[in-house]
Parts: C-alpha cells; sequence; structure tokens
C-alpha cells in the first residue's frame, strides 16, 4: 500500500497528472471533431477517461490536502499567500517553499529569470488547492450527464457538438487550475469561443443567434473591465524587495498585504493618509474587476444575457452553462477580488453588491415563479441561489467562505441535474411548457421518484447537498462581523430565500406531476409505443447525479477538511482587512493557522 | 581645420549607402521589373524576379555589416535597432503581400504593380533608419507615390477612380503640412538632422517652453494623423478602402501606419538618444494632445465600424480604431520621461524602470495589427472573383460550410482583431494596457488620464467586438442562400493560412515579438541621478 502511494505521489506523477487534467479535454476536442457520426460514443469514452484522470487527482490531492492541514506550522503571521500544489514546471526544490513554475509564456523583463524571485512573466502557472480541487471534480463529472442527455438530440454535426463541449470543459477546467492572473483570464475568456458556436448553431430557438451574440459581448465587456482591474492590481503593488511587478497570484497577494500592512502601521501611528490612498485606489480596482465576474455569475441587474443564453441553448450546454461557467464567476471573486482588493471587498462587498444580489434574490425568484417554461424557472431559481452563494462569499468569514465554496460544488450538481432532467421531457415530448404538462406521476413513476430528489436537493432539503452549505453560508452571514453593513437584514432575505424556491419549485412539481394526466403530442407520433419512462442511459445520468446528492448531503466533511487550510487563509486575510477598516490593530489572536505546505509526507500505516 | 575635411564627417557622410544597401537592392529589382516590363508582361516571371529581390534584400539585410556613423549630428540614415525591426517586417510584409496579391494581377499590369510594391516596402524600411527630416520626407513620399500608382492601376470602375483620386489629393495635401510643420523646426533649430533637433529644442525647452515648436509639432502630429488615420484625418479610410483593390488597400492599411508610427515616435525624440528628452512640451500639452487623438480615433472609429454593412469599410473604420489604440503606446512614452514621480524603490534601494515602455508595446501591437489585416484581406481577396468581388457582409453567409477553411482562418483573424486571448491581438493590448498602467498617475495635470485611458480602451475593445462578431455569426450561424466561388488562388490562400498560423503562435507565445520590439526599443532605465535626487 504504502508502494502505490510513493509511487502516486511522487512529485512527477502528481504534476503530470495535473497537466494532463487541463489538457486532455483539448486534445478530447480535437479527436472527437474527427469522429464526426459517431462522435458520441468516443465522447463518452473520452469524458470517462476524463473522470479516472480527475479521480485520481481527487484521490492524491484530498490525502495531500489533510496532510498539510494536520502540519499546522505557523510561521510568516502577517503576509498569508495561497499555496498550489502539482505545479508542472515546478522549479522549487526544497520542502517549505513556496510553489513556482518555470514554464515563462511573456517576459517583460531583460533580466534573466531567477528562479526564486517573482518578476514581470506571464507563466503558465497551474496547481490544485482547496479551493479548486472540488471545482475541478465537479467539471469533469458534468461532462458525462450532459453528454448522456445530448445523445439523441444532437443529430447534427455530432462531431463539432461534442468537440466544442470538450473545449469549454478544458477552458473552465483551466480557468479553476490558474495562479497567474493572465492566465486565469485567458481562460476565462477562452470559455466563450465554445459557448457562443454551440448556443448559436446548435441552438433549439429561433432567437439562439442572438442569445449567442448577447452572451458573447456581455460577458466580454465585463471581462476586459476585469482585465483593467486585474493589471491596476499588478501595477500598483510592486514586489517590496525588488520594485518588480509580478503576475503571480500568491505572490501578487503576498505584495498587496505588504503594502496595506506598511499603511495600516503608519495609520496606526496617526498619519491616515497612505491607508485613505490606498483605499480609494482599491475602491475603483474592486469595480473593475467586480465588473467581469458580477456579469457572469450573474448579479442583478447584469443577468439580462442568461435568460435567453439559457432557454436557447441545447439543454447539454446549458447544464455546463449553470453548473460550471456560473462558477467561475463566483469562484473569481472569491480567488481574485478578496485576496486582491481585502478592503474594498469588506466596505463595498456586501453593503453594495450583496445588496444587489439579495435585491435580485428575491426578483429573480419572482420571475421564477412567473415563468411558463420550466427551462427559464430553473434559470431564474440559478441567479436566485447565486445571489445567496454571492452573499456568503462576501460575508467573509471561515463559515461564509468554506460554506460557499462548498456550495459552488453543490448547485453545480444540483442545478445541472435539474436541467439534466428537462432533457427527459424534450426528448419525449420537444416541450417545456409547464401548462402542457399534468399528472406525470402516474405515466413516469421512475422519472417522478428521481425529479423529487433533485428538486429537493435544489431546495435545500436537510439530508441533500444544499442544505449543508446553505445552513454554512447562514452562520456565516449571521455571524459576519462587518462595519457599516446591515448584514442581519442580509442574512434574513438569504434565509427567506430558501423558502422562495421551495415555492416556486412545488409549484411546479405539483403542476407537472399531481394534476390530472396531461400530456402534449410526442416527439414521433408516428412510432407504436408511447413515451417509455427512464432508460438505462437516462437512469445513469440522473441516478449519479441525485447519488452524488446525497452523499454531499450525508457526509460533507471531506470536502470541508480539504478546503479548511485555504479558507483559513481568505479569513486571515478579511480579518486583517475588518481591522483596517474599522481603524483598529490587528488583534494578535486572530491569527489562526497559517500552516506550510511542505512537500506531502505520508503517514505510516494511513 | 576646415570642418568639411574632418575625416569622420567624411566617413559619415560616405559611409550612407553602406547602410541602405537592402533598399537599394529593392528599388534595383523595381528598376529592372519596370524597365522589362514593357517588353514581355507575365505575371510569373515579375513575381518571381520580385520575390528573389525581395529574398535578396533579406540576404543583404542579414548579412552586410553595419557601424554606427560617427557623427550622429549629420547623419541622415542611422542603423540603430528601430531601423532593423521596421526594416524585417517592412521586407517581410513584402513577402505577404507578393503572395496575396496573386488573384488581382493580371498580365497587363503585373509588372507596374510589383515594382510599385517594392518601391514602397523599400520607402517603409527607410523611414525606420531616417535621421533627417529630408530624408524622412523623401521616404514617407517613396510610400506614397507608388501607392497613387497602384490605386489607379486596375481602375475599372468609377469608385476605383472616385477612391484613387480622393486618396492622391488628401495624400498631396497632408505632405504639404507635413512639410509646413517641418520647416518650423528647421527654422528654430537651424538643422535638419533630428538628433540635432531634439537636442537643441531639449536644452531650449529646460529654461522656457517654446510655443513654435508646439506649432511645429501640432503640424507634423496632422500630417502624419493622415498616414495613421487618426480622427479627424481618418475621412479617406472607407471609400479607399472600398474602392480601392483588395491587395492595394491590405497595403495602403499596413505599410503607412508603420511607417507613420515610427516617423512620430522618431521627430518626438522618443527613440534612439536618450529617452529622457523632452524637445516638446511632454509635461502637459504634447500628451494631452495625443491623448485626445487617441480617445477620439478608438471611439470614432469603432462606433463608426457599427454602422458598416460593408466589409471593406468596416475594416477601414476597424483599422482607423486600432491606429487609435497604437497612439495608447505613443502617449505612453511621451509621459515616460516624466515618470520620476513613479519610482519604485525595494526595500534594498533598487529601483527598476517600468515594465513596459510604451515605444514596445506599439510595435508589437503593429506587428500583430499587420498580421491580422494582411489576413482578413488575403481572405477578401481569396473569396472574390473579378465576376463578384465579396463587398456586403452578407456575402460571406454560409461560409463555414462551403469554405471551411477560409472561414477558419477569418475567424481566427477576427478573433484577434477582438482582441481574444491565444491571438496575437491579444498579446499587443495587454502591453498596452499595462503600459497605460504603468505611465506616472500623479503629474499635476494628467492625474489620472492615463488610466482612464486604459478604461476606454476595454470599453471600446468590448464595442469593437460587437461588429467583428456580426461577421463571425454571419459565416457559421447562417446558411448561404448565393454560395461565392472563390478565386481559387493558392498564393494567397497559403499567405493566408501561414498568417493565421503566425497569429496563433504569437498570440501563445508573443516572446519572440517583445524581444524584438523590446530591443528596438528599449525600455527606459530611470538614470541614477534622478534616483538620488528623488531621494
Amino acid at each position: 500500500m504504502d508502494k502505490i502511494y510513493e509511487i502516486v505521489a511522487a512529485p512527477g506523477t502528481s504534476r503530470f497528472l495535473l497537466l494532463m487534467v487541463v489538457l486532455f479535454p483539448f486534445l478530447a476536442a480535437f479527436f472527437v471533431s474527427l469522429f464526426g457520426r459517431r462522435a458520441r460514443r468516443a465522447a463518452l469514452f473520452l469524458a470517462f477517461v476524463h473522470l479516472g484522470l480527475t479521480t485520481c487527482l481527487v484521490v492524491i490531492g484530498t490525502m495531500h490536502l489533510n496532510v498539510r492541514g494536520e502540519q499546522s506550522t505557523l510561521r510568516n503571521k502577517d503576509i498569508v499567500k495561497f499555496q498550489p500544489t502539482f505545479i508542472p514546471g515546478d522549479t522549487s526544490g526544497r520542502s517549505g517553499e513556496d510553489g513556482r513554475t518555470g514554464w515563462t509564456l511573456l517576459s517583460l523583463t531583460s533580466s534573466p529569470p531567477s528562479a526564486n524571485r517573482a518578476g514581470p512573466y506571464v507563466q503558465f502557472f497551474v496547481g490544485m488547492d482547496g479551493l479548486n480541487l472540488w471545482l475541478v471534480a465537479l467539471s469533469s463529472f458534468m461532462l458525462i450527464p450532459a453528454i448522456l442527455v445530448s445523445w439523441d438530440s444532437v443529430k447534427e454535426r455530432p462531431g463539432g457538438f461534442f468537440g466544442w463541449m470538450f473545449f469549454l470543459q478544458g477552458a473552465a477546467i483551466g480557468a479553476f487550475l490558474s495562479f497567474d492572473v493572465i492566465l486565469f483570464y485567458v481562460f476565462f475568456e477562452l470559455t466563450l469561443i465554445p459557448a457562443f458556436f454551440l448556443i448559436g448553431k446548435w441552438g433549439q430557438g429561433s432567437a439562439r443567434r442572438d442569445a449567442a451574440r448577447k452572451f458573447f459581448l456581455y460577458t466580454l465587456a465585463g471581462s476586459l473591465l476585469t482585465l483593467v482591474g486585474v493589471i491596476g492590481v499588478v501595477v500598483t503593488n510592486p514586489d517590496p524587495l525588488t520594485g518588480q511587478i509580478t503576475f503571480s497570484l500568491p505572490d501578487l497577494m503576498g505584495n498587496v498585504q505588504h503594502w496595506l500592512k506598511i499603511a495600516h502601521d503608519e495609520a496606526l501611528a496617526g498619519k491616515p493618509e497612505k491607508l485613505a490612498a490606498l483605499h480609494a485606489t482599491q475602491f475603483w480596482l474592486f469595480i473593475a474587476m467586480m465588473a467581469g465576474f458580477m456579469v457572469k455569475v450573474p448579479i442583478w441587474p447584469f443577468h439580462t444575457w442568461l435568460p435567453g443564453a439559457y432557454g436557447e441553448a441545447p439543454i447539454g450546454v446549458t447544464i455546463l452553462l449553470a453548473a460550471l461557467l456560473a462558477k467561475l464567476g463566483t469562484f473569481g471573486i472569491l480567488r481574485f477580488v478578496l485576496p486582491l482588493v481585502p478592503d474594498a471587498s469588506l466596505m463595498y462587498g456586501l453593503p453594495v453588491v450583496g445588496s444587489l444580489a439579495a435585491f435580485g434574490i428575491v426578483y429573480a425568484a419572482l420571475c421564477a415563479y412567473a415563468q411558463k417554461d420550466m427551462k427559464l424557472m430553473i434559470a431564474y431559481s440559478s441567479v436566485s441561489h447565486l445571489g445567496f452563494l454571492v452573499l456568503g462569499i462576501f460575508a467573509f468569514n471561515a463559515e461564509g467562505l468554506s460554506g460557499s465554496v462548498l456550495h459552488m460544488v453543490n448547485h453545480g450538481l444540483s442545478t445541472g441535474a435539474v436541467f439534466a432532467l428537462l432533457a427527459f421531457l424534450l426528448d419525449r415530448y420537444r416541450t417545456t411548457q409547464i401548462s402542457q404538462y399534468g399528472g406525470l406521476m402516474g405515466r413516469f413513476p421512475n422519472f417522478a421518484l428521481l425529479t423529487f430528489i433533485l428538486c429537493l436537493a435544489s431546495i435545500g432539503l436537510p439530508g441533500l447537498n444544499n442544505f449543508v452549505s446553505e445552513m454554512l453560508m447562514l452562520a456565516g452571514l449571521f455571524h459576519a462581523d462587518m462595519p457599516h453593513s446591515h448584514h442581519y437584514t442580509l442574512s434574513v432575505i438569504a434565509a427567506f430565500s430558501i423558502f422562495l424556491s421551495s415555492w416556486y419549485i412545488m409549484t411546479m412539481l405539483q403542476k407537472v406531476f399531481f394534476s390530472p394526466l396531461k400530456e402534449p403530442h410526442p416527439a414521433e407520433p408516428e412510432s407504436a409505443t408511447p413515451p417509455a419512462d427512464v432508460s438505462r442511459r437516462e437512469l445513469f445520468a440522473f441516478g449519479s447525479l441525485a447519488g452524488l446528492c446525497l452523499i454531499l448531503g450525508l457526509y460533507p466533511q471531506p470536502v470541508l477538511d480539504s478546503l479548511k487550510t485555504d479558507v483559513s487563509y481568505l479569513s486571515h486575510i478579511g480579518d486583517g482587512a475588518r481591522a483596517r477598516v474599522k481603524g483598529e490593530a490587528i488583534p494578535p489572536d486572530v491569527v489562526e493557522l497559517a500552516p506550510v505546505a511542505p512537500k506531502s509526507t505520508p503517514k505510516k500505516g494511513k | 581645420m576646415n570642418p568639411l575635411s574632418d575625416p569622420q564627417l567624411q566617413h559619415t557622410l560616405s559611409g550612407v549607402f553602406r547602410l541602405v544597401v537592402p533598399e537599394i537592392v529593392l528599388v534595383g529589382t523595381a528598376c529592372i521589373v519596370f524597365l522589362f516590363g514593357s517588353i514581355f508582361n507575365r505575371r510569373w516571371i515579375w513575381f518571381t524576379t520580385s520575390l528573389l529581390g525581395v529574398i535578396a534584400a533579406m540576404v543583404v539585410a542579414g548579412t552586410v555589416k553595419t557601424a554606427t556613423p560617427e557623427v550622429l549630428t549629420t547623419a541622415s540614415i542611422v542603423p540603430d535597432a528601430m531601423g532593423g525591426f521596421v526594416r524585417w517586417v517592412a521586407l517581410i510584409s513584402a513577402a505577404v503581400l507578393l503572395f496575396i496579391s496573386w488573384p488581382e494581377v493580371n498580365r497587363s499590369i503585373a509588372a507596374e504593380y510589383y515594382g510599385c510594391l517594392l518601391v514602397a516596402v523599400a520607402g517603409t524600411s527607410l523611414v525606420g533608419r531616417a535621421n533627417d527630416l529630408i530624408t524622412l520626407f523623401l521616404a514617407l513620399e517613396l510610400i506614397s507615390i507608388p501607392t497613387y500608382i497602384l490605386l489607379y492601376l486596375p481602375v475599372r470602375t468609377k469608385r476605383n477612380q472616385e477612391a484613387a483620386a480622393k486618396y492622391f489629393l488628401l495624400s498631396v495635401l497632408s505632405s504639404a503640412v507635413l512639410l509646413f510643420g517641418f520647416s518650423y523646426l528647421y527654422g528654430l533649430t537651424g538643422s535638419t538632422n533630428i538628433a540635432v533637433i531634439v537636442d537643441t529644442l531639449t536644452k531650449a525647452n529646460a529654461e522656457v517652453l517654446s510655443p513654435m515648436a508646439l506649432v511645429g509639432i501640432v503640424m507634423v502630429i496632422a500630417a502624419i494623423g493622415f498616414r495613421i488615420t487618426a480622427v479627424p484625418f481618418h475621412f479617406y479610410a472607407p471609400d479607399v478602402y472600398e474602392g480601392g483593390p483588395g491587395g492595394v488597400v491590405s497595403m495602403l492599411a499596413v505599410l503607412p501606419k508603420i511607417a507613420g508610427f515610427v516617423a512620430l515616435a522618431r521627430v518626438l525624440g522618443l527613440v534612439g538618444s536618450d529617452s529622457r528628452h523632452i524637445p516638446f512640451d511632454a509635461n502637459t500639452q504634447l500628451p494631452l494632445l495625443l491623448w485626445i487623438l487617441a480617445i477620439l480615433t478608438i471611439t470614432i472609429g469603432n462606433v463608426l465600424a457599427l454602422l458598416q454593412d460593408n466589409i471593406r469599410r468596416m475594416l477601414a473604420y476597424s483599422s482607423v480604431a486600432h491606429g487609435g489604440y497604437m497612439l495608447i503606446g505613443i502617449v505612453v512614452a511621451c509621459s515616460l520621461p516624466d515618470a520620476t514621480g513613479n519610482l519604485r524603490y525595494g526595500a534594498e534601494g533598487l529601483v527598476t524602470g517600468p515594465a513596459v515602455g510604451g515605444i514596445d508595446a506599439l510595435l508589437v501591437y503593429l506587428v500583430a495589427y499587420g498580421l491580422m489585416t494582411f489576413g482578413a484581406f488575403a481572405v477578401i481577396l481569396y473569396l472574390s472573383t473579378p465576376e463578384r468581388s465579396v463587398d456586403a457582409i452578407d456575402d460571406l453567409a454560409g461560409l463555414g460550410q462551403t469554405h471551411p477553411i477560409s472561414a477558419g482562418t477569418m475567424a481566427i483573424f477576427l478573433f484577434s482583431l477582438i482582441g481574444l486571448p491565444l491571438t496575437a491581438g491579444f498579446a499587443g493590448k495587454l502591453l498596452l494596457f499595462v503600459g497605460a498602467f504603468t505611465a506616472p498617475a500623479d503629474t499635476a495635470t494628467m492625474r489620472n488620464l492615463y488610466r482612464l485611458l486604459a478604461v476606454v480602451a476595454a470599453v471600446n475593445a468590448a464595442i469593437g467586438a460587437y461588429y467583428y462578431l456580426r461577421v463571425i455569426g454571419v459565416m457559421y450561424l447562417r446558411t448561404a442562400l448565393n454560395p461565392i466561388r472563390s478565386s481559387r488562388s493558392a498564393p494567397t490562400l497559403i499567405g493566408a493560412v501561414a498568417l493565421a498560423g503566425a497569429t496563433l503562435f504569437f498570440g501563445i507565445f508573443p516572446q519572440p515579438i517583445v524581444n524584438a520590439a523590446r530591443k528596438a526599443a528599449p525600455v527606459p532605465e530611470i538614470p541614477s541621478t534622478t534616483v538620488a535626487e528623488a531621494k
């Protein structure tokens, strides 16, 4: 057993594995597109291969993260940095050193790069830590139901369709794993190209071209401002020792904290000008960086692209849009906005963005209730749930942050699953109008059972996955120690959103499943047999999703354990920001743990 | 001693020819082509001869050793790194243009067409190394005059004629304005040598700012604004792009822009000598003027491009907008001598210069712009036939199915024009944005204007995406009503595919261009004296 662990946990293996997890979807995209008519089988096979790779990564990764979490060695208390591991091209030989990569794409200096110093390099810097591991697992897994539900419905050029699906998945995984700010932006933007073609070319409605264009342009406009904001952070926070700018996220967040600490010390000594100037800069950078993420999440009033894109996209693509791409927005806030502009995130996060999100929760819930089409109803419910998630992030404390990371995974699973269920109806009747259906409970009992489980998971029933993360986020919100903000009001609205979501979901279930039997014309009227209950293929797609929802609802502890350390970094940054905004000294006891990331040395017998 | 018999001076003056051997090769080839073209006019003969000429020029450029002239204040040509960069860009452009213009050259005009092309390329290359107002002016005319002929050569319709006449008249006017501006600079300094002018004006500036110098440089900027299609000197662009022959238009969209920006950088003293020279009022007026020009150019170019249904007109306005992005580089470079407030001190007392200097970002963007503009016109040329030329955007409907290769390459060029990652356009934009943020944010008059420039550029990039994306949508999301038959010109297609490959390669790994650009225009180091003062 130890021998196997030594082989798989060797640095070379895990780095190669991580690299493959990023690059495999792009290779798969190329191969699948060559298959033409028989692409769907190839796509399913390759998706399973990728899931296998990701499972290996998750197994090794959780072991590594748990070992790291146990070895909680205190070190530099002032400055915490993300500690990615499994970095392809890693240059750090010694253990305990921050991970860096040597794979430079663009160097903005004429002096030769030195291995241990940050410099103005754009690098292919990908790595794993507690925040992104589970999102990568989600991205890898969700492609399988997305392929399964597109099995029969995609008839036109399936090679291209499944190829672009892999491309989309690869870009999302790349964005989750990036630790270079420019590389993240590259992957973030790269999701637009496959999404544009998937919606515009394989979409279902007549307005698909407009929907695709609107989605592309909205996201691009927001993310260009995000790029400006990120560059602003990079240029205004050079390395304190060398004066060089850096694009590496861990180094950059160290620099940000360094300059804030200097200004804070001056402010405590009675000279607040520098801190005030930094806060003024952060305000603008916060707005610029949030622009792209608010569109991507989306937060009201930047959500107007969403009904069109989700409604017109083929159902498999809608699953990926809701499960993966929406998470890019919230993940961007977590990974970039909080550590790079911490004070502004605290000052304007809950009061401004949080208020918008809270309004959006209620607004989108009402919109969802009013929809006549199930697909649009779930699209709006997704906006409502994501508003909750944004509130949890901006609570900026350990409970809120770990709840929101977990909720990203949970929401991806459950919303993706509910969209996948619609494929069942679309395949048989080509419509998702609520008024066309009734009494399906008797007609398709197995389908009804699966639907109830997944819808209840989406509402947040105890024992299912969303309950855990929603409770954690609520705890974080109530507990949020926020200067100048009405966090109690916001938490009440957030709690109310759970009630709202059960209201509209239950109404829909009642109309579709319990009234007298009513079904629209089948998609294939000439076939002799009437539409049948869930097939084996569908059972696998829905059943695996429902099973995962149940597992994560009953036993979320492994996930929470593995992200504990990284959440503690962020909440530590939050505590520092809180002290600065209040004008107090950072109390010495807030430093809980800032463990080093040594090379994982397995414990015997474990 | 008689200054004229100074051996260094003599050496400088007589060494000039050695510095322009590749250009001489180009012009010599052009002469052969012109001369014998009247005897046998066959396309392939003159295509091969011109290509051999360009290759010979490349060989010569790579092998002939040149030394910097000893007396810089008399030298009319300087073989510095900037000159080398421009020369290579010009020579490679020449090869690309020869390939992509294949379908529109016929046997009656082949010799004249290729000859004029070579002369214009030689002119562009000369602009890069001109160190004298007269040389600079002659080099710029060496680009313009062949262009007049090229625009007239394949004239068939009234619209072609209108384009040629319009370009001719406005170009002559701008040359006159340029000479007028040069005359002020000469009058103030008593020399036509750019090194002397920059030195003299910098010294004069230290005492009192000269309004006359400002008048002169405003005239120069106006005249060069015509070549780089800066608003409000852009009016000819849409008509000429629409009416002119495709290959000539693609040349017109790129070569004068390279020449214009390099000339502007030279006259403003941003290249070569000490970058902390401030020949003009770099503190407020000049950056502010260029700032306004950049904002106007980007915004108006992009907004007007939104309204176009003709793809050539759309590309014309888009080229106006891209000229505006490149002006950002000049604005940033103008601000850097003033950057004492932006010094960054390390805890160990290390001081580093800015990460991006402006001119280097401009050069990278010029290369990226050249790749995608040549490419887009190459695809249009490939799809146009003498009977039916591709004009309306709707002509491209369903191209994704009927011509997958052309559609794929066109999509790459359009994504690059939008500035999406993994294309050369993104690398250019990234450097410009970093440059705009590097510019000092704490000067008294400009304050946060440089950063605002980055924001305006970002918003405009999003506006620009609208019209480029429209073309992609038409190509891939619609079906062809009236499928176009391509010209089946293999050289053009080879050119387009090679350009698309280069666009992707330099998008993923831009380091080679960035290194070359930084060698041509080194990022200003902050001299140690200033550091001591600031401390």
